[in-house]
Formats: structure tokens, sequence, C-alpha cells
């Protein structure tokens, strides 16, 4: 038997993998006629799409998420809008009411005692559990395992839970209750019927 | 000591029994047992309940009366709280460590090599924070191997006077011995059932039995897998964090039905339900799928009568992620296996062959089809919304009728923080 060593592949020999147009491996498909043309042009885009580098998106990814520019300008033909070099940020309520997304809770207000505060029967309150209770916060309290919402009053150590609303009592802590503070009430949503 | 590796594992108390507490304080203190889907078996149990001798994995109707005289209060389980409770908690977890490894639901790894802080008061920190802004209890475990962080854990759990952080490092080695020869050594991380068996059966019982092993004997016995665990107890670190979830190989989405179902339409319309909650899962991964599985089987516990299992798997050229191309061909696939006369007790779907969703389309349609398959993906856009702020009231006409198929959930608490209906009502 002859053994040869020349010829061959030789390694590192030929064009590197994934170098292509595509940046990964090609096939070779049988296509009508009369589809070439079209396509053809999506194959163009992609190509130019992979070599510039440009990340291929999916269109209309998520048609309903749009959020609303603060300024609008109609478009006039031929002149630029002055507004647009000042095109700010949109608002959104969600950085506005929220500071601590992983420590707020939503909660729903039962009853009148708050009245006083603005907070009205099945309104929501937003609560945020990472604020430390100061006095004169209101705020979301656990007593003896049940939960209300009260205004906190510290003072020279006695703790009072203050109803807004003069036909409802206070709660005083006596030193056998026990109390807990579950999170501070930063604002209330009253939504008109 | 400097260490060239350092991981923490914090890990929540009781996580589901903690957070049915977060929304409910009155049952801080009191015996708490979660049962799984369907009701089915004990999957969680607070500190009370486990001193009680409740058992974990144990059918709840063989316990019930049990449970009742005790007065162990039973909630089946609610995982849109569980999941929303837990990736509060995972965020808090992220922002004490630039390398996070989110490793279950309530347990998470974090990199601390190179963290200019005082570790244990870093940690004690990261222990009050979750705790504050979210009512859920950690724990944390500190070693520079991550099996050593979850053998930490245990500790930090085990023995309050460590006030929730343990460092396994600082433990002189006559503790660290002692320490092993108290845990058995199918209760280190990384060691199943079978290998703890195997080991056992060559006298291998504790966990220090196994640190002080031949490492030759332990990589014939247990191979590559086992080696690297025997390695990780003497603080060398072979299994890096994994920042980044590896990509999902499938999604499975299978239910046993709260009663036994004869009818094709009762089985069709429980693996729509199931269909939609994978393909959920599919569209938030940004996946696609190209093979379908659909099995459902009769209850195997049943005495006198042969286990039927039926399934069938089908594959597709072009890869789909639209609930309204899946759900007709999961029907018709089940229409293929479904033989009457039999009372299927669970059921399912699978998606395998995952790809990432690209925006490509099939070469081969026409202009027209590729219209018809944008507008189906924004009728499933506008369908997901409607139902994320309309509490589930868009279904597919699949999945309506006599509801027999949906699982028990008699003792379920509210979707406080994930359903505008069902918030917490003060």
């Amino acid at each position: 038997m002859n053994i040869h060593n020349h010829g061959g592949a030789r390694k590192g020999a030929g064009r590197k993998k994934n170098s292509g147009n595509f940046k990964e491996q090609t096939k070779v498909i049988r296509v009508p006629i009369s589809l070439v043309d079209s396509i053809t042009p999506s194959i163009e885009v992609y190509k130019s799409q992979v070599k510039s580098g440009i990340e291929v998106l999916r269109v209309n990814e998520d048609p309903v998420k749009q959020l609303i520019p603060i300024f609008t300008s109609r478009v006039q033909a031929g002149f630029p809008s002055p507004a647009d070099d000042h095109l700010e940020d949109t608002l959104d309520l969600n950085t506005h009411l929220i500071h601590h997304k992983e420590a707020t809770f939503f909660v729903k207000a039962q009853g009148e005692s708050m009245i006083g505060a603005g907070i009205h029967q099945g309104d929501i309150l937003i609560v945020d559990k990472s604020l430390s209770p100061k006095s004169g916060k209101i705020v979301i309290a656990v007593v003896d395992g049940e939960f209300t919402v009260k205004r906190l009053h510290k003072y020279k150590g006695n703790i009072t839970l203050k109803a807004e609303n003069s036909e409802f009592e206070d709660i005083k802590i006596k030193g056998t209750d026990e109390l807990i503070i579950w999170g501070v009430v930063t604002s209330v949503i009253h939504q008109y019927d | 000591m400097i260490n060239k590796t350092k991981f923490a594992l914090v890990d929540c108390n009781n996580f589901y029994a903690s957070c049915e507490r977060v929304f409910e304080p009155k049952l801080e203190g009191r015996p708490i047992i979660v049962l799984s889907n369907n009701d089915g078996c004990i999957i969680a149990r607070s500190n009370e309940a486990k001193a009680l001798g409740v058992k974990m994995g144990v059918p709840y109707f063989k316990v019930r009366d049990m449970i009742i005289k005790n007065g162990i209060v039973v909630k089946s389980s609610n995982y849109p709280l569980y999941g929303d409770m837990s990736s509060r908690v995972m965020k808090i977890i992220g922002q004490y460590s630039p390398i996070q490894e989110v490793y279950s639901i309530d347990e998470s790894f974090i990199d601390l090599v190179g963290l200019p802080f005082h570790l244990i008061n870093h940690m004690q920190s990261l222990r009050q924070n979750v705790k504050s802004w979210t009512g859920v209890p950690v724990c944390v475990g500190m070693g520079s191997t991550k099996v050593l962080a979850k053998l930490a854990n245990r500790i930090a759990k085990k023995y309050t006077r460590f006030n929730g952080v343990f460092d396994i490092d600082e433990l002189p080695y006559e503790r660290y011995c002692k320490l092993l020869q108290s845990v058995e050594v199918g209760d280190l991380w990384g060691i199943g059932r079978q290998s703890a068996k195997k080991l056992n059966r060559i006298g291998i019982i504790s966990s220090n039995d196994f640190y002080q092993a031949d490492i030759g004997v332990i990589e014939t016995l247990l191979g590559v897998n086992g080696k690297k665990v025997y390695q990780e107890l003497y603080g060398n670190s072979c299994i890096p964090i994994e920042a980044i979830p590896p990509t999902r190989q499938q999604i499975v989405s299978s239910r046993s039905f709260g009663s036994d179902l004869n009818d094709f339409h009762e089985l069709n319309q429980a693996l729509t339900n199931l269909t939609r909650k994978a393909v959920y899962k599919l569209n938030n991964h940004k996946l696609a799928t190209t093979t379908i599985t659909v099995f459902i089987y009769t209850n195997p516990h049943k005495k006198n009568k042969a286990c039927v299992h039926l399934s069938k798997t089908i594959g597709m050229t072009t890869a789909i992620k639209d609930e309204s191309q899946i759900i007709p061909l999961i029907s018709k696939i089940l229409r293929l296996i479904y033989k009457p006369g039999h009372s299927f007790y669970k059921g399912g779907i699978v998606l395998s062959n995952l790809v990432k969703n690209y925006p490509q389309q099939d070469l081969f349609l026409t202009n027209e089809d590729n219209q018809r398959n944008i507008d189906s993906s924004n009728k499933s856009n506008a369908i997901r919304l409607v139902n994320k702020r309309f509490n589930e009231s868009l279904k597919y006409a699949s999945e309506i009728g006599n509801d027999k198929w949906r699982p028990r959930a008699d003792f379920k608490s509210k979707r406080y923080t994930t359903s505008w209906t069902e918030l917490l009502v003060i």
C-alpha cells in the first residue's frame, strides 16, 4: 500500500466557518422561478442587516405598549417641526408614584375611617414597605394580627393609630398589644364612577 | 483569610408559608401547610407544622384528621403570589452582588468575591432589607464553593445564634469535620438519592465519611459530578455560578385533573388551558417550537385496572409560537390518540426543539400568508393583553365546557399582587 503524505485536506485552509455573508451555515435550496423575485429581496435585506451588525428585530413587537410622547406636532411638508429638538421623555405614572418597586404593594381600602385623609371606600392605596414609619405618616398597621389603615402618632413613647373621621375611635397601643407597621401609604388612587 | 472564590446562598425560610403570612399576619406563629396542585400532597410546611411531625410529600387525605386535630392552617398553592414575591426577593438579592444566579423560586446564589464590604455585615443588611421590603425572612450561607455555601445555609437556618447568616469558611478543621459528621451524605447539594444509595452501600453514610474517602473511589463510583462535590467540600470551586440561565430545552405543561375525564371535549378543554400556559412561557422566553407532544394517561394507582398511557409527538418544518396555531394542532393530536372508555386522570403537552424566535417567516409562504401570520400574532397579543387586564376573560372556544378538569384548590389565598380584583382589602 502506498502512503502519500501530500495532497488531501490541509488544516486551516479554505474559508473560515461562519465567515460568509450570513455569519452562519448556508444551504442550497431549489426555488420555483416564479418565487425568486419575492424571495431574493428578503434575503438581501437580511444580508445587509447581518453585515451592518444591526440586530434583526421583529416588526410590531408589542404594538400596544407604546408610550405617548409629551410633545407632538403636525408634520408640515418641507419644514421640520420646531418642537422636534425638544422632544422629551414620556410620562410614566409608575416612576412618579413608585420609588421602590420591589417593596411596593397595592391594597384596597375598606370603610370610612380615613375619609379625612382622602381615603374613600374602594380606593387603591399604594403602600411602600421599605419606608420607615415616621410619626404623622399614614400606615398599614397590624394590630393583634388584624390589618388597619390609620395615621401613626408617636409621642414620648406612646403610640396611637389615629382615625381621620370623628365617628371612629383612635387606637391607643397598650403594652400588651402586638403592633407591626406593615407599610407606609404613599398615595391614594381614587377613581370617579 | 482571603478566598479565591466566595459564594453565598440566600434561601427563603419556608417560602410558601412565609408568603401566605405576609398577607395574613395572624398566621404568624401558627402551623401552616401548603398543598400541591389539585390539593394533592403536602409541599411546604412552616416550622410549627414541621415540629408537629407533618411530613413532606404526604398525600393530604391521609393526614387530614391529624391536621384538623392540631389546628394546622391548610393552603392550596398560590403560584401567582409566590412567583411575584419570588421575583421581588430575587431583585433585592441582586442588588448585593454583581453576579447572581437565581437557582429556584426561593434560592439564589451570589458571587461575593472581591466585594469591598465586611461580608457578614453585608449579608445581614441583605437579610434585613429583604425582610422589611417584602416581609419574607431569608437566611444566608457563605462558603468558598457553592456546595459549602449550601451547607452553611443549613447551619444559618438551624441555629438562631448566628442570626441568619453563617460563614462556613470560618470554622476550624475539627468543628468542620464534626459538622460534616452530622449531615447525611444524601443531604449534600449535588448528591442525589441514587448516589447516596451507592455510597451507603460502601459504608459512606455521613458527609464526613464522604469527605474522608479516597477521591479515586468517589470518582469511580459517582463519576465526574460526584468528584466535583467532593472537591467543593475541600474548598476548590468546581461548580461555577450560572448567571445566565441556560436556554430552555423544552416546556412542559401537565396536570392531574380535578376529577377523571372520559370525554374527548373535556380533555380538549383541559389541554387547551394547559397549552395556553405553555405558550405564554414560550412567548416570555421569546422562543418558538418545532415539536409538540400530547399525552394523557389513566390513574396508575387504581387497582384491577391497567394504566393506559397514550401519547404522540409531531414535528413541524416551521417553528411556531402563536397560540392560534398551536392550540388547533394540540386538538388534532389529541383526536389521534384519544380512545373512549377510559378514565384519564392526568394529561399534558410538551413543546420541544425550541428555537429563538426570529422574525424570519417561512420563505415559501406568500405575502398573504405572511400577512395572516402577522395578523394572528397581533390577535394573540391582543388576547393576552385583554386577559391580563380583565382577569382571563377571553378564552378559546375549545376551553369552554364543564370545567370538570379544573384542579381542586379549596384553600387558595388571593392573588394579592397580580390581580386588580384580588387586592388585599384593609
